[in-house]
């Protein structure tokens, strides 16, 4: 443990931190805005899943932009494997590229540029834009396939120099290119990292010159111990204490229990908090499993920070960087569902796991912080995928779509309809883009009634979605969710959210629900109906102001039965009438 | 003579600029803005500007308004009863958003605003196809039932916005007809009319906003218009967030074009400063007490952005990620912080200096103004330093209570960051112009522009006492200070011209275009647009029509707007349309991809009529008066605290020089003059501050 700081204090000019740290946040901003402008897949610049983050020369991560929050824990591991496989062989004009969860990567199809900044000879560090690149190769367009070692998920790069010294490899480049399905959209992903990696490095070399090399350096690290600093006040502020949860996950993708269904696993949770510091221990949860669904410790982190970061500093006052989990500890056994062994597969638990372990915090900081809490969100990034030809325009595409569910009740608030939640904050595509770029239509978005968790404080409803395939557009797709047996939980007495369903209909009429998680057929005509999870409910039911029951009535977020069957309402007219007046 | 006239409400006043058309003769008045009923401050604004100056209505020949009207009933929620109709299965567009949340870490945020709630929003079965054909037809038999919803709603406005419209308007327009029929008090606004552009939330917020706000900008203006007639005034117009003037009837048609249609009359105004002035690249400084603004002029022109989101605590810095209601008409390219006078200076719990966001605003308002503020502000550390003076305020009718600002600086910002009260108040500002520089920073560099190759014109209460600090900061060799401060958005109104905006969504690649569409595409714009202009009785002679393309590289998501050469669209056109959206692409993101196939989003026209072009003067005073004042103790950092002379900026005649350190007062604004600047005063009432010596200020 590192003792406290005294930024501020110890500096004759108090403005000059206050300028650099604003300046070095600065940058993560601008490099978001140049990938987002100049992208080409809909996922990057649409849905906007990507990270950008400032470095340190030994890569911990000084700057994170306001980004994804899945990102927190992992970024800075992607960059140390960039360090600790080329040391002092890094000049001037090079660039890297890696996507490997056993190098520090989170999921293949996570692919890290990065970029180091010298000045004068002197390494100031790296910007690093991570990017989901919406194919990376595998049996399925997507690569997003239950398969089970990490060799069948896709094109793998270990730390790799992209460009050297300014000269890109290109054959390094044909390589990629000749292992992803839509090779053009990927060179203009991969142009767009390069150009908004370049800006921040530009940015990072002006200021450079401007405080001198070694004051920015060190500026860089007084940041980080600035975080650090906050996030231990902040945690001394808190009540000491422990408190455990245990939750289930419905599947990793693969049929292989008695039944030849998908088999659950479990995950559990320690969490002791003491003075400034805290430890999150996983010991309990189950060994890896066959499928995908195995997440790295540095994926696994992301979601104890990100549960952390919320519950600690609601008021988003401490800047996101490695400084602020120096006071936190995880821990988690080897080889398990929470701490990948290789040759364990990962795609699938990049978010699923690091959305269930984000959510679980919540569910065992309620013994300690019961105020400072939130109950379970939508728990998955409701994962979709499609792939095939475009008969419009005999070219072979790749959809990538992530569809949100409900946003956790709070303890003195409802929780929110159909908005990202937890580690993710991805938007979803315009269905008119959507329809101009993918042979599909989209029949229905709507807000799911009936599927926020009853309580004192209602949970979010999460939303329902229907696409159907149009003629001669014969597709495959794949489906990665959670939550669809294991419901969002509620806290102190709120309800579980409504679980998730996808619903299969053949042109033949034929319906059947599809599996959590893997690959299937969708023939020209075929219709998917996807309800995503809503979130838990806040407190009993019974305590629910009557006047907020009728205005979900008048919404028609809760439906009559639901209100009967929830709340025990029996004069409707009575709460509409409340709810109407109380508009008027 | 002939008189223009401008009228701008802001939050705490509402200023009238009024010029004389003839010799450029300008004048102000102030009037407190009167929130309950905005059309009383008006005209007693305009009572007493007309008063001062002995205007008679007879001789006004433009009279021009910027309104927050718009923006009020956004920010507070008090728009009209909106329904909404959609596609069947689309109905709630609105709130599920594009699904991200506006912060990443707040437990405790709300849900996102939306305009209407759930009740009121309806479905009709249809549907248009993503090539513009019919997959659904309108069930014509399902309007009755719809109009008896919407009915029973009690809803005070309609808007509709149904899937793929922008391609095919023709289930919109029946609807409409149908609607507009069934509701002849109703205004009903239709996403084809309003905004025929692809991405159905951004559209349908778009229409929604305009039916929210429509009722209400159209009884403040009916209201407003008739007193002003009866007056004996002339016709009103409108500035718009796109820096144009439009009549009242096309902003009630429009509603959503009047959104901070305040801040475009003030970039307006630095355009005017440029083209004066001849210091055609211009950065735009508007600072006042709660937040300031940055704007980049080039070659005397300001740019516009199809990006902004009004409302839901949106941060404008937050790219993509807003909360709010995104706007998709043209908006002045402006760049918004939280800094001002009153912004809070403090100390955090790692024992950091922070500035803002928090902000004394004008009540209770800095501790100096003994109104019961107890928290250090940026105007308190301004006092310490000596930048104000105890009597700089109004003329001196309002004193300055140094003691206390020096106080609160000292208990709350010293004593914690272990320095003294005159380093703790330098941080604060230290820290506050680095704040504004990046909104300057964001409209110039982020935009591939050198802030070194422009000049800056500062402007509002705050801004000319900051602007040379930033100018240092950004390498900035000249600062305008141009005549009346703190009106000087009134001033923008009557600086410009008529203009309404036109768009069309296209979809074509530039090697593919057939030029006889786009063409025809940007005639039948033209059409409309001289129908405005003929109502607006503007003369052929005054007619300029200007067509752009957006335009991006086939598979990106954004565009760069480009302008289009005059003639008729050729293939030459399409060909130079492509290589100025090449070489805007590499200069605004530094690469180029000429490879690429460039695709043309949609096509834009501005139709302008044009008012004549406008010179200011505010004459200078006779040349030998004496304009020194009483000269105060001012502390900067090459030099210390040292004696700096005081200036009554009314006193200064022409030519006459000021060499920093020294401070040149007014009745509205204090310029800050550092070792190192000189500052001159031109014939025209302009004082012009330039670098003496590098890297000398404060």
């Amino acid at each position: 443990m590192t003792s406290p700081t005294k930024i501020g204090r110890r500096q004759k000019d108090p403005a000059a931190f206050e300028i650099a740290k604003n300046a070095l946040f600065k940058i993560a901003e601008e490099m978001r805005v140049i990938l987002c402008k100049t992208a080409y897949s809909p996922i990057l610049k649409s849905a906007g899943d990507f990270s950008c983050g400032v470095f340190d020369a030994e890569g911990a991560m000084v700057a994170q932009g306001i980004d994804l929050p899945i990102h927190l824990g992992s970024m800075p591991d992607a960059v140390r494997a960039i360090v600790s496989a080329f040391g002092s062989d890094v000049y001037d004009g090079d660039v890297f590229i890696h996507n490997d969860p056993y190098f520090g990567g989170s999921h293949l199809p996570d692919v890290n540029v990065i970029r180091p900044a010298f000045h004068d000879g002197l390494l100031l560090g790296y910007t690093c834009l991570r990017a989901h690149w919406p194919d990376v190769g595998s049996a399925t367009p997507g690569s997003y396939g239950a398969v089970t070692e990490i060799y069948g998920e896709g094109l793998r790069l270990p730390p790799l120099r992209l460009v050297s010294k300014g000269v890109m490899n290109a054959d390094l480049e044909k390589v990629i290119l000749a292992n992803v399905r839509t090779p053009a959209e990927r060179r203009g992903d991969l142009a767009a990292q390069l150009a908004a990696t370049l800006r921040g490095v530009q940015r990072l070399q002006e200021l450079a010159r401007r405080y001198g090399a070694r004051d920015l350096v060190a500026t860089m690290a007084e940041v980080m111990d600035y975080s650090e600093r906050l996030m231990r006040v902040a945690l001394l502020d808190l009540p000491d204490g422990e408190g455990t949860f245990e939750d289930f996950c419905d599947g990793d993708g693969i049929a292989d229990d008695a039944d030849g269904n998908d088999a659950r696993f479990d995950v559990r949770m320690h969490i002791e908090k003491s003075g400034d510091r805290l430890v999150v221990d996983f010991a309990g949860s189950d060994p890896q499993v066959k499928g995908p669904m195995n997440a790295p410790l540095s994926v696994t982190a992301s979601g104890v920070y990100c549960g952390l970061k919320m519950a600690v500093d609601p008021g988003s006052l401490i800047p996101p960087n490695s400084g602020c989990w120096r006071a936190i500890s995880v821990e988690a056994p080897q080889a398990s569902v929470v701490n990948a062994a290789f040759p364990a597969p990962v795609v699938y638990a990049n978010h699923e796991m690091s959305h269930r372990v984000a959510d679980m915090v919540m569910g065992a900081l309620a013994a300690i912080w019961p105020d400072r809490v939130m109950a379970c969100s939508q728990g998955t990034s409701a994962v979709v995928t499609f792939g095939g030809v475009d008969p419009r325009s005999a070219t072979r595409y790749v959809s990538y779509e992530t569809i949100k569910g409900g946003f956790g009740a709070r303890p003195n608030k409802d929780g929110i309809n159909t908005i990202a939640s937890g580690i993710s904050n991805t938007m979803n595509t315009p269905v008119e883009v959507l329809e101009m770029a993918f042979p599909l239509r989209v029949e229905r978005y709507a807000v799911n009634p009936d599927s926020g968790g009853a309580g004192q404080f209602r949970g979010g409803c999460g939303a329902v979605r229907t696409w159907r395939m149009l003629p001669g557009a014969d597709a495959v797709g794949s489906l990665c969710m959670e939550r669809m047996t294991s419901p969002p939980f509620g806290l102190m007495g709120g309800q579980a959210g409504a679980a998730a369903v996808v619903t299969l209909t053949t042109p033949d009429g034929r319906s059947r629900k599809l599996p959590c998680k893997g690959a299937f057929q969708a023939p020209a005509g075929s219709v998917i109906d996807m309800i995503t999870p809503g979130s838990g409910g806040f407190g009993v039911p019974a305590r629910r102001a009557p006047a907020a029951i009728g205005r979900d009535l008048l919404d028609g977020y809760v439906t009559p039965d639901g209100a009967t069957r929830d709340y025990g309402v029996e004069n409707q007219d009575e709460l509409l009438v409340l709810a109407t007046t109380e508009e008027d | 003579m002939t008189w223009r006239i401008g009228v701008d409400i802001g939050g705490t006043f509402t200023d009238v600029a009024v010029v004389d058309d003839t010799s450029g003769r300008i004048g102000a008045a102030k009037t407190l803005t009167t929130p309950r009923d905005f059309v009383t401050g008006v005209l007693e604004a305009l009572g007493s500007a007309m008063r001062a100056y002995g205007i008679a209505p007879g001789e006004v020949g433009l009279l021009c308004h910027a309104t927050t009207v718009v923006t009020n009933a956004l920010l507070e929620g008090k728009g009209a009863r909106v329904g909404l109709v959609a596609t069947r299965g689309f109905r709630d567009v609105l709130e599920l958003r594009r699904s991200s949340r506006g912060d990443l870490y707040d437990l405790f945020q709300d849900p996102p605003a939306t305009l209407t709630p759930r009740r009121r929003r309806f479905e009709i079965t249809e549907r248009i196809g993503a090539d513009g054909q019919i997959v659904t037809p309108l069930a014509e038999t399902e309007i009755d039932g719809l109009v008896a919803d919407l009915e029973a709603a009690r809803v005070e406005s309609i808007a509709v916005s149904l899937l793929f419209s922008f391609l095919n308007p023709a289930h919109e327009q029946s609807l409409g007809h149908r609607l507009r029929a069934a509701f002849p008090g109703i205004p009903v606004y239709l996403s084809s009319e309003v905004l025929p552009e692809i991405r159905e939330f951004e559209r349908t917020s778009t229409t929604a906003v305009c039916a929210y706000v429509g009722p209400i900008l159209g009884s403040y203006l009916a209201k407003l218009e008739v007193a002003t007639r009866q007056m004996g005034l002339p016709a009103l117009y409108l500035m718009g967030s796109n820096g144009g003037v439009f009549e009242t009837p096309e902003g009630v048609a429009m509603p959503a074009m009047a959104v901070e249609s305040g801040p475009a009359a003030g970039v307006v105004g630095a355009a005017l400063v440029a083209r004066q002035t001849g210091k055609l690249d211009l950065l735009s400084f508007d600072m006042g007490g709660t937040t300031a603004k940055a704007s980049l002029i080039r070659d005397g022109k300001y740019e516009t952005t199809p990006e902004y989101e009004v409302g839901g605590g949106s941060n404008v810095t937050r790219f993509m990620n807003g909360a709010g209601h995104p706007i998709r008409v043209p908006v002045i390219d402006l760049a918004e912080v939280s800094a001002g006078g009153g912004s809070i200076a403090w100390v955090d719990r790692a024992g950091a200096l922070r500035v803002g966001p928090k902000s004394a605003g004008a009540e209770p308002g800095p501790v100096c103004y003994g109104r019961g503020g107890t928290e250090p502000t940026v105007t308190d550390c301004n006092l310490m330093l000596g930048y104000l003076g105890r009597q700089s305020l109004l003329a001196g009718s309002m004193r300055l209570d140094h003691a206390a600002a020096e106080a609160a600086i000292g208990g709350q910002l010293a004593m914690p960051l272990g320095v003294d009260a005159r380093t703790a108040a330098a941080a604060v500002i230290d820290v506050v112009n680095h704040a504004m520089a990046e909104a300057l920073k964001i409209v110039s560099v982020q935009r591939g522009h050198d802030p070194r190759d422009f000049a800056l014109a500062a402007f509002g209460g705050a801004g000319p006492l900051h602007a040379t600090a930033l100018a240092e900061e950004l390498g900035i060799a000249t600062v305008v200070c141009p005549p009346i401060p703190g009106a000087f958005s009134a001033l923008g109104l009557v600086g410009t011209d008529l203009r309404r905006d036109y768009v069309r969504t296209v979809y074509a690649t530039a090697a593919t275009a057939d030029p006889s569409v786009l063409e025809a595409a940007f005639r039948a714009m033209e059409a409309q647009g001289s129908d405005m202009l003929e109502r607006a009785g503007v003369d052929a002679g005054r007619r300029r029509f200007d067509r752009s393309v957006d335009a991006r590289y086939a598979g990106q998501s954004y565009e760069l707007n480009v302008p289009v050469a005059g003639g008729a669209i050729d293939a030459a056109a399409i060909g130079g349309i492509a290589e100025a959206f090449h070489a805007r692409h590499a200069q605004t993101y530094g690469h180029d991809n000429r490879a690429e196939p460039v695709q043309f989003v949609s096509l834009r026209l501005a139709a302008i009529g044009i008012i004549p072009p406008l010179t200011i003067r505010q004459h200078p005073a006779a040349a030998g008066t004496r304009s020194a004042k009483p000269s105060r103790q001012v502390w900067f950092r090459s030099t210390g605290t040292i004696a700096a002379q005081v200036h009554d900026r009314a006193r200064l005649a022409e030519g006459a020089v000021v060499d920093g350190p020294a401070v040149v007062e007014s009745l509205e604004s204090t310029i800050l003059i550092p070792p190192g600047w000189q500052a001159r005063m031109d014939g025209d009432g302009f004082i012009l501050m330039a670098r003496t010596k590098q890297g000398a200020a404060q």
